[in-house]
């Protein structure tokens, strides 16, 4: 039978030589649930964006139904009746759910909007798919689970008969969840077509007749579900890979400088995403968090820098629990932190790099000369770390807005790491950096480590958190399975198994390791 | 010569005379039609606040009311805080600076200090209302600033009508401030200038306030660019989650910025009251509080250019009257010639989008070099 559809040989690469779709072929049958994942960053949301009309292909031919189709928007896919559910929802929240799932085609009578109608065809789809939503609720006022079930009726109403859902139960409960997976068997009784993104392999398991796995932009193969078991995807996703070659000189472990117990957070809508989490870092040691992002890192990270109030637990630096300081106190106890998303959190894209340079230090000696900013000082001090950290820029005093990625990251590393910190938090370091500016401030990290500053490195990049690190804990769903107290003598497929929650040590068997 | 036509200044420069000459163009296209006499109107219009020396004083003491709060705007914009409490903290300057001139028995002199002093500090406390709510009930600024610029007026009318108001006056006024505590002539009293000064006295009240504000200009822009104040300022208006990340305390930066702002706006107050107006009366600030938007944004938050960005602003505003009493036109085709340049200079791509993508090739070219290779850990 020939496949609904068919992605013959895409390839992408983005403006910026970023390669993400490499010869990719990827085919759904009519009628299935086809599971697509891989680790972040390994290229399914560019290819579903591909699908969907978001993005072009740089080469490749895309077949729907047995037509070609080159789509040149999203509007063109849902033409073609395919329809998206984003990770983040696209809803307007001051909007009823039955205004949110008709806008931009609203049914129309003497030129007004029908408003019963909008309420009926709510209604009736409702009904017809299992998806129980209230139409006359405010979208602000409902829950994310419903949220969702509002666009895959959005999908609905505007006839799609093929389903990508990005992610589905990255913002969900395990009840939400549950719900979830009934409405998707209902669809697919129906007829409709389900391509389901996620790197969650039980939900895997549990939901999708057939399997697509990505690594590193390449489709690793396609297998019915029901053949393969939850170990041999994990292996599939995370792979063989080359290991940047690190020169790194023998650990040198000094004394406890940060003690983190029992630590929990909850967010703001109630969940719970960190639970009883226990370690300790180390003068003179990396300690690399593994996970597949989404696992409770970002809210680790921020809980630890004072940007999150934590729910429980305590996080000591010598007798005292910073969890009860503000982020400048945290800073003055010699905590650094290259934050995760370097753009909203690192820099100040429209100051000038001298401006995001000072942040943490304008207001001490000799930075700060009585009343005013010592312009010298800081002048003086920018253009040598504009040096040391091979920061390519004309002068300090141009925007950071006009570095490329790299050179962002740079500045964001030369300010945390010449605030000669005894902790370093360091969130994604090299994420979406070019080689050169990765493998340096790799580098840079070794070389802080092993001057005795204390490191926690959190990295969705799994080959970076086992070369970098010495020591290892993996994270999920919020909870540490597993510790592996030499980085270099553990595995990826058995890091992957921790990681994806299918092997678990007990807190005994971690304790001494924390 | 390359280097001139290249450096940000002077593009801002042509940007504004562009915007200026649109706007000019415009308003005559609209005079032709809404005038009998489209050309003697537009020409007391352009003309006419230098016809007079009255006039040019009109003009340059509204200028120095614009100057203050302009000032004022520019502090809480670069905190990126959309407070426009300006009005009310004004008009509580003016009130306050009556009540102390009027009632307090000191020496000329000591009075009209301690009328700026006091009016300076309660332009301060009365941002502390919104800047609390802000901070923690995170109620929108603009709202409760409007909101208290509302109840400002109206206290203001309600002590001028039951406390101040002299018994038996018809009008809802103040006494008038007696000469000797209005404030001074810019023109020190020595003989060399005494005849300049006599003349321009007869006819205008430029205060020392000029010298106020100047002083206020060069503070401002030392207090935004030079002090760590300022770098917070700054820094939490350009992205406040970095400023949070790096340390700084936003509710605190938040605090003093609309605080700080409204001690401009309050001795913005005093210059109405002690010079322009010499009593109180309704009405007596006529919206500049809220021309200090624009004032600002005319001068791109940069507290040098505010002075120039004033006196520009103030001469359509003294055009305007001249040609509102003298012609058939009223002074709202200025609000709207006012609006268009506003919108103009305001507008980011009113310069040749050509003259852009040059310079961003260029930029690109030395900055970047074609670095972003490899890595797909973003995708």
């Amino acid at each position: 039978m020939r496949p609904l559809i068919d992605l013959i040989n895409i390839d992408k690469v983005y403006d910026n030589g970023v390669v993400a779709n490499n010869g990719v072929n990827f085919s759904v049958k009519k009628g299935e649930i086809h599971a697509l994942v891989g680790e972040n960053g390994a290229g399914k949301s560019t290819l579903m964006k591909i699908l969907y009309g978001m993005e072009k292909p740089t080469e490749g031919e895309i077949w729907v139904n047995g037509e070609q189709k080159h789509f040149n928007s999203s509007t063109d896919a849902i033409a073609a009746t395919i329809g998206m559910v984003h990770q983040n929802f696209m809803l307007v929240p001051s909007f009823t759910v039955a205004e949110n799932v008709v806008l931009g085609d609203e049914p129309r009578k003497n030129g007004l909007i029908d408003r019963d109608a909008v309420l009926n065809i709510t209604k009736d789809l409702s009904d017809q798919f299992g998806l129980f939503v209230q139409p006359d609720a405010i979208v602000n006022s409902i829950n994310v689970g419903m949220r969702q079930r509002v666009e895959i009726l959005k999908t609905l109403y505007r006839k799609a008969e093929i389903l990508i859902l990005d992610e589905p139960t990255a913002v969900l409960t395990p009840q939400e969840t549950d719900d979830l997976f009934i409405a998707i068997r209902i669809l697919v009784k129906q007829g409709k077509t389900v391509i389901f993104i996620t790197h969650k392999l039980r939900e895997v398991k549990e939901i999708s007749d057939r399997v697509t796995v990505m690594r590193h932009g390449k489709m690793i193969g396609t297998l019915d579900t029901k053949d393969v078991s939850r170990e041999q995807m994990a292996n599939m996703m995370v792979g063989r890979e080359v290991f940047l070659d690190i020169k790194k000189p023998k650990i040198k472990r000094g004394e406890k400088r940060m003690r983190v117990k029992n630590l929990s957070y909850v967010s703001e809508i109630g969940r719970q995403l960190l639970r009883n989490v226990n370690f300790n870092l180390y003068a003179g040691e990396i300690l690399g968090i593994a996970g597949v992002e989404g696992n409770g890192q970002t809210e680790l990270v921020e809980v630890l820098t004072g940007l999150k109030p934590a729910a429980g637990g305590t996080v000591l630096i010598g007798d005292c629990n910073i969890l009860e300081s503000t982020p400048r106190e945290i800073r003055l106890r010699k905590i650094a932190h290259i934050p995760e998303d370097r753009l909203s959190n690192g820099v100040a894209v429209r100051s000038t790099i001298e401006e995001n340079i000072i942040v943490d230090r304008y207001f001490q000696k000799p930075y700060r000369n009585g009343l005013f900013i010592n312009r010298k000082v800081v002048k003086t001090e920018c253009e040598n770390l504009i040096e040391k950290f091979s920061i390519l820029t004309p002068n300090g005093k141009l925007p950071v807005s006009s570095l490329s990625g790299g050179n962002m990251q740079k500045v964001v590393v030369a300010r945390e790491f010449s605030s000669e910190p005894e902790v370093l938090i360091a969130s994604q370091p090299t994420r979406g950096i070019d080689v050169g500016s990765t493998e340096f401030i790799r580098e840079q990290l070794v070389e802080i480590r092993s001057k005795g500053t204390a490191i926690l490195l959190v990295s969705a990049d799994l080959s970076e958190v086992m070369s970098v690190s010495d020591r290892i804990v993996a994270l999920y769903e919020g909870e540490i399975t597993g510790v592996f107290p030499d980085a270099s003598k553990v595995s990826e497929k058995e890091l992957g198994l921790y990681m994806l929650g299918v092997k678990q040590q007990t807190y005994e068997e971690m304790e001494k390791y924390l | 010569m390359k280097n001139l036509f290249k450096s940000k200044g002077f593009r801002e420069f042509l940007r504004v005379l562009i915007a200026l000459a649109i706007g000019i163009t415009l308003g005559f296209i609209i005079t032709l039609f809404v005038s009998e006499s489209p050309i003697e109107a537009y020409k007391s219009f352009l003309f006419g606040p230098l016809t007079r020396l009255n006039r040019i004083g009109d003009w340059l003491e509204d200028s120095l009311t614009l100057v203050l709060v302009g000032l004022a705007m520019c502090i809480v914009f670069t905190a990126g805080q959309w407070y426009i409490g300006a009005e009310g903290q004004m008009i509580l300057g003016a009130l306050i600076s009556g009540v102390v001139i009027l009632f307090v028995p000191l020496p000329p002199a000591l009075r009209i200090t301690l009328a700026f002093v006091v009016s300076a500090i309660v332009g301060f406390l009365w941002a502390v209302v919104p800047a609390f709510l802000k901070a923690y009930l995170n109620a929108n600024e603009l709202i409760t600033s409007l909101m208290l610029n509302t109840i400002a007026i109206k206290a203001f009318e309600y002590f001028l009508k039951y406390y101040i108001m002299p018994e038996g006056s018809r009008t809802l006024t103040s006494a008038r401030v007696p000469k000797d505590l209005q404030l001074p002539s810019f023109i020190p009293d020595i003989p060399i200038l005494s005849s300049i000064r006599e003349l321009w006295m007869k006819q205008t009240s430029v205060s020392i306030i000029v010298y106020i504000a100047i002083a206020a200009v060069i503070a401002v822009y030392y207090l935004l660019y030079k002090t760590p104040f300022g770098y917070e300022l700054r820094t939490v208006g350009s992205n406040k989650k970095f400023a949070r990340y790096g340390g700084i305390n936003i509710n605190r930066t938040v605090l003093l910025a609309m605080t700080v702002s409204g001690i401009f706006a309050g001795i913005a107050g005093t210059h109405l009251t002690l010079a322009i107006h010499n009593r109180l009366i309704v009405g007596m600030s006529s919206g500049m509080g809220f021309e200090g938007v624009n004032i600002a944004i005319l001068a791109r938050l940069n507290p040098l250019l505010v002075p120039i960005s004033s006196l520009l602003y103030g001469y359509m505003r003294a055009g305007a009257e001249v040609m509102e009493r003298t012609t058939d036109v009223s002074r709202e085709l200025v609000m709207v010639i006012q609006a268009v340049i506003l919108l103009l200079v305001t507008a980011e791509r009113l310069m040749p989008t050509i003259q852009q993508r040059i310079d961003h090739a260029n930029e690109g070219n030395n900055i970047n070099d074609g670095k972003i290779k490899g890595g797909i850990n973003d995708i």
